[in-house]
């Protein structure tokens, strides 16, 4: 029986290490592909660009004589324009993701909720998210024009893109909108993960729907919060087409519609100065890297992986 | 057998003779130089017709071969990637404003080696053009058209408030502003539409003795003044506060009865509003006349490996013949004194000698601060003097 039990797996264990190699060989051929477009057009280009960074970089290169140094950092720290690129940038992150958040959540309740015709508005709710984001704006412009359809419905004449009071808020609650189909589907798809005994047990309890909703629902969707923080924060700090569009290309009125990313497109493509927009990514790829650290060590916890 | 050498011989020599024939025939034939030029779409309009004026060159130069080829979408980050990939066209399209920063930068070829050579007459493009690009006392690039701005005015909104005819000073300006807001010829919108914008601001400052050189001089300053003097009485808004995209609109939807733009407004009206009637008068005036020059240049790819036939072609475009049958559809305005415009441009033309092209160093960075700070100005955020002072920190860094 020993015997029996070691005959038998001296040759498994064999074939079986056997079979874990060439598993892990296919496996790695199979990634080697997308690994290698991954480094020529993410990796190398990263790294390329913080190595511009510390360079006065032209179109045509390196300027000639150009020595390595954080000369463009310094530009950077001087420049008033991309502070407020920045602040404005931060600014709409900052009102746009908890809104998205919230209005992705109540729409996912609503849909979860067994209502009739859910599949109507699970639709409705998401095609903003679908329609190109430069067809949306553009009649966003129209509609929040002096004399447009919102004004006409509020009875007012307020420029809401023209005024630099009322620029950034406008695209806030414009992609608000158009992003919260998107949000609302992650929490969806977290909310039907739910088990359904966690209810039974409150309801024998007698708990309120709402003390429901704060005690376990919300808890629940931890895994969801973090997800949709982390992705749709990165997604704002890059916000870029609908500022572009609104201001017709300028930041303006009075720089409310800057973000970072039209500054960095401004100083590389239109000034050519490559190596103060390289830097002005960098500046922006930190932010968004210790952003994401600090929200995984706040609202993400291990459990999440 | 003798004879039978002598027709070998004979044979010989008729095939080396033939061979030194044909070889010199496709001496005498050689192949054509085939050169690119390339620009942006202006619509297909004119997109047909640089293609019949390249087909003119073609048909007249039988070494060269020209291949045009439009570029599409966001012309200068498309040519910054040409540039960089060493692979620019060898003929193109150079905006005034963008000029100063591709020179910079050695993208461009300096043609002064080339005028020398082939003893290029240069007088006669209107100078404040040919200087948009030139740096130093090289010439980058010579001017293919260019359009300065006029006066536009709304002729029924001009008739009720009893005024004759287009204003041509600053007094004669603020006077028939004032005179329709007075009469409320303009209803729904204001006489004047000013964009919060430096090219159009430019104009007036230059017409006040002001520069960019010296924009922290109170000649500046007193011409910011009076352009922002407007939104200040009521007589004057923006595009945004009345709602439309740019002065244009405002004009072909009655919003407005003063702007000043330049010759793409005729096509523009003509097309979207036939119905409104609105006259052109020439750019007004203040202490001097003064205006801008919106231009666009033919230049050469510093990297060209045919630059002698990319210099034929370039000088061939914005030689007078070239330039000519150009002109021939009224879409732009001739940047040489020796071609003539289509009708109806005398008031455009009469700014041929005092305008000056429209660009400066550092110019989106610049075009950016000056623009978000005039609108600061306009809504009494920001003083004229740190506006001012803003732009000179920007045209320096």
């Amino acid at each position: 029986m020993t015997s029996g039990t070691e005959a038998v797996p001296a040759p498994g264990r064999g074939s079986f290490f056997g079979m874990r190699v060439r598993e892990a060989g296919w496996g790695y051929a199979f990634v080697l592909v997308p690994m290698a477009v991954f480094g020529l057009f993410f990796i190398y280009p990263l790294v390329y660009g913080i190595y511009i960074s510390f360079f006065e970089w032209g179109i045509l290169g390196k300027a000639p004589g150009a020595t390595a140094g954080l000369q463009n950092y310094d530009t950077l720290y001087h420049d008033q324009v991309f502070h407020r690129a920045m602040r404005n940038t931060f600014e709409y992150a900052l009102l746009v993701v908890p809104l998205e958040m919230a209005l992705g959540l109540v729409l996912a309740l609503v849909i979860n909720a067994r209502l009739r015709g859910r599949a109507f508005f699970r639709s409705a709710f998401y095609v903003p998210s679908v329609v190109s984001s430069v067809a949306i704006t553009t009649i966003a412009i129209y509609i929040l024009n002096p004399d447009g359809l919102l004004n006409k419905i509020i009875g007012s004449d307020q420029a809401w893109f023209g005024d630099a009071d009322t620029a950034l808020y406008s695209v806030v609650g414009l992609n608000a909108w158009t992003t919260a189909g998107t949000v609302m589907l992650f929490y969806l798809a977290a909310l039907q993960s739910i088990p359904t005994d966690v209810y039974e047990a409150a309801a024998v309890d007698g708990t309120s729907r709402w003390r429901t909703f704060w005690r376990i629902t919300f808890p629940l969707l931890k895994p969801a919060h973090f997800f949709v923080l982390v992705v749709f924060g990165i997604g704002a700090l890059k916000v870029f087409d609908q500022f572009y569009l609104v201001s017709q290309g300028t930041g303006g009125p009075e720089y409310s519609t800057l973000s970072a990313v039209f500054y960095i497109y401004q100083e590389a493509f239109k000034s050519a100065n490559f190596g103060v927009g390289a830097s002005a990514g960098v500046v922006l790829f930190v932010a968004i890297f210790l952003l994401t650290l600090f929200q995984r060590a706040t609202v993400g916890r291990s459990e999440i992986g | 057998m003798r004879r039978a050498l002598a027709a070998s011989l004979g044979m010989l020599i008729f095939a080396l003779l033939a061979l030194v024939f044909v070889a010199s025939g496709a001496q005498a034939r050689p192949e054509a130089t085939t050169i690119t030029l390339s620009g942006w779409s202006a619509g297909k309009t004119e997109d047909d017709l640089l293609q019949s004026v390249v087909d003119d060159f073609n048909n007249t130069h039988p070494n060269i071969h020209v291949d045009y080829s439009v570029i599409n979408g966001d012309y200068a980050t498309a040519m910054t990637a040409r540039f960089a990939a060493r692979n620019a066209p060898d003929v193109f399209y150079v905006d005034s404003s963008i000029a100063p920063t591709w020179i910079k930068q050695g993208v461009v070829e300096p043609l002064n080696a080339y005028i020398k050579k082939s003893k290029y007459d240069t007088s006669k493009f209107y100078p404040g053009l040919l200087n948009a690009f030139k740096v130093g006392k090289n010439y980058y690039g010579f001017p293919k058209d260019w359009s300065p701005l006029a006066v536009e005015i709304n002729k029924s909104m001009f008739a009720k408030a009893g005024i004759k005819k287009a204003p041509r000073t600053w007094a004669e300006l603020t006077a028939a502003a004032q005179k329709l807001a007075s009469s409320g010829a303009v209803p729904g919108g204001k006489p004047l539409c000013l964009p919060a914008d430096w090219a159009r601001m430019l104009a007036f400052v230059f017409q006040n003795k002001g520069s960019l050189a010296k924009v922290q001089s109170p000649a500046v300053a007193a011409a910011v003044n009076y352009y922002v003097g407007f939104f200040k009485r009521g007589l004057a808004a923006t595009p945004t506060q009345l709602g439309v995209g740019w002065p244009g609109e405002a004009l072909g939807k009655e919003k407005a009865a003063i702007i000043f733009e330049g010759n793409w407004l005729l096509p523009y009206m003509k097309s979207t509003f036939p119905q409104v009637g609105f006259g052109v008068g020439p750019m007004v005036k203040g202490k001097v006349n003064g205006n801008l020059g919106f231009t666009v240049s033919y230049s050469m790819a510093k990297d060209s490996k045919n630059k002698q036939a990319a210099w034929t072609l370039l000088s061939w475009l914005t030689g007078k013949v070239g330039m000519s049958k150009w002109m021939s559809l009224g879409l732009a305005l001739p940047s040489r004194s020796d071609v003539k415009a289509v009708g109806g441009r005398a008031p455009f033309l009469a700014a041929g000698p005092s305008s000056r092209g429209w660009g400066f160093p550092n110019f989106s960075a610049t075009l950016t601060i000056m623009n978000n700070d005039l609108q600061g100005v306009i809504d009494g955020n920001k003083t004229t003097a740190q506006m001012l002072a803003d732009v000179n920190a920007s045209l320096k860094g």
